[in-house]
């Protein structure tokens, strides 16, 4: 049992709500906009794809990811095309693909694997759990811990 | 003496501690409401007193070099100033007047004020109250949000930082009418009245700034979070910062200081102080750890009792030694010997109830992240 049961900061009229904390993660764009960016990116990596060119569209399916409220949408489809991009590797040219990215993307990358571990109904776990033990040799625990600390989430 | 001079006074972790000006003396907190006095003039440090006036944790002590007062806070919501009477500490009671437990202390350059950092989203800035004959504060409050966890003061007594959960760093002016002389202009700016805000900074990537530092000149703050970033601020007179962050692949850093000029040390949950450098003010980069990490020598077990223990515990190696010389987080570094451009030894206190003192050695910085595994 907790030692005060009651909510003491109810009673606190400048409180630091998780509102305000979250105003500051975003970019200023309308959703329609970010959703349209998304699109335009995902036709871009599928190309990329298509051509047969995955590190290209790995480091293309990271860049500028969707960070904010009431975007799920956008997010949603986001974290589909960043693990469509992941699918296509070996295991085998998974650390060679980790090393060709800088730390940002590397970053960007651990939010991915977090946030698609987190429906496994969705996305082969077992995947994922080479990319992230990969990633955690090059990107070391201080990634992992900026994937908990950082407000911009992207699921 | 030999370096690093390890010193294991407790097996309960060292919330805060602080050595004299002349480093005879030190004063720590061994995770409970006493301040213990150690002599450390001899190579075995002993108690020789203890400050036991405040009735929870003590957060933060800083003794004053020059004039050997020592000020401590507690999360009991108070900070005394001890003073040695007659071989005997004295303590006077400091008016914080916050309603939350206080978080960290220190002394300003000049000695004539402190700041105590608390958790009622405000820095008190005390000084003395010769009228009335106690230490009064004022505070700092706007626009900090959150508790603040750290503070450090510029060298012109006026200017201070502070690291706060609200996952900023910021620059105040901390001016007393009647305590401060008008200060010099700074690159933080000219005019500085009570509670300006110079500079406000965050890495971007959240997290609570544990540590705040100032450089040797005061130029530049460096700042580190539970981002496991390190981060160093150069102000523009356009208004318009430039943070440098170097993410790191280490867990989070809870204390930092300049060496000098060009190189940071951090340490924290690694267990290890790290060297961060630069030679140009803009490629600020990790360098390596300053533990050696040595692999300890297997002492040589007979045959049996490897058995043994194989038999009990599965496995033939049960050591969960770090390589580390200190085996838990490390809460609090302070430059210990040299100058504030030039620190040649420095200390580090930990949860696992060590008081390490270490000489700043850049040449023999381990590279290998490796090592500093299990």
């Amino acid at each position: 049992m907790a030692f005060r049961r009651i909510d003491i900061d109810q009673y606190d009229e400048d409180i630091y709500t998780e509102e305000e904390i979250l105003i500051d993660a975003e970019s200023g764009r309308s959703a329609q906009e970010i959703e349209s960016l998304v699109d335009a990116r995902a036709t871009d990596v599928r190309n990329l794809l298509t051509r047969g060119n995955i590190n290209d569209a790995l480091t293309k399916s990271l860049e500028d990811p969707p960070y904010g409220r009431q975007l799920e949408n956008a997010k949603a489809k986001n974290i589909k095309t960043v693990i469509d991009v992941l699918n296509q590797f070996r295991s085998t040219d998974i650390p060679t693909a980790i090393k060709g990215l800088d730390v940002v993307q590397q970053d960007v990358l651990m939010k991915y694997l977090y946030a698609a571990l987190s429906k496994p109904e969705q996305f082969n776990s077992g995947m994922l759990l080479s990319w992230h033990e990969k990633l955690t040799e090059v990107a070391g625990t201080g990634s992992i811990v900026r994937v908990m600390t950082d407000k911009r989430t992207v699921f | 003496m030999s370096s690093p001079d390890v010193h294991e006074l407790t097996l309960k972790p060292i919330t805060a501690h602080s050595f004299n000006g002349d480093r005879t003396k030190l004063a720590v907190c061994p995770n409970d409401t006493n301040v213990d006095i150690y002599n450390t003039s001899s190579s075995n440090w002993t108690v020789e007193a203890t400050l036991k006036d405040h009735d929870k944790i003590v957060t933060g002590i800083d003794i004053a070099p020059n004039s050997n007062r020592i000020v401590t806070c507690s999360q009991d919501r108070n900070a005394y100033v001890w003073t040695q009477e007659n071989g005997v500490w004295k303590p006077a009671l400091v008016l914080l007047r916050i309603n939350r437990a206080a978080t960290f202390v220190r002394w300003s350059p000049n000695e004539d004020k402190f700041a105590v950092a608390s958790g009622a989203r405000a820095i008190s800035v005390c000084y003395f109250d010769e009228d009335n004959d106690w230490w009064g504060s004022k505070h700092i409050k706007k626009p900090i949000r959150s508790t603040v966890l750290s503070i450090d003061w510029h060298p012109n007594n006026v200017l201070l930082a502070s690291g706060s959960a609200d996952m900023k760093a910021r620059v105040f002016s901390a001016f007393i009418k009647g305590v401060d002389k008008k200060p010099t202009p700074t690159v933080w700016g000219d005019k500085l009245p009570f509670n300006t805000v110079c500079g406000e900074f965050q890495s971007g990537r959240g997290g609570w700034v544990h540590t705040v530092a100032f450089s040797p000149s005061g130029d530049v703050l460096a700042f580190a979070g539970h981002d496991s970033c390190i981060n160093v601020a150069y102000p523009n007179a356009d208004g318009n910062p430039t943070v440098i962050t170097v993410a790191t692949p280490s867990l989070p850093y809870l204390s930092l200081f300049w060496a000098n000029e060009h190189q940071i040390v951090a340490a924290g949950h690694d267990c290890a102080p790290v060297l961060f450098e630069t030679s140009n003010n803009q490629d600020w980069h990790y360098t390596g750890s300053l533990d050696e990490n040595k692999k300890k020598v297997s002492t040589a077990t007979s045959v049996l009792s490897r058995f043994k223990t194989m038999d009990s515990r599965g496995s033939s190696d049960n050591d969960t030694d770090l390589n580390t010389i200190h085996q838990n987080t490390i809460l609090e570094m302070r430059p210990y010997a040299g100058t504030r451009d030039n620190v040649t030894q420095f200390s580090t206190a930990g949860v696992d109830g060590k008081i390490v003192v270490w000489d700043f050695d850049p040449s023999r910085v381990v590279k290998d992240m490796s090592a500093l595994r299990l």
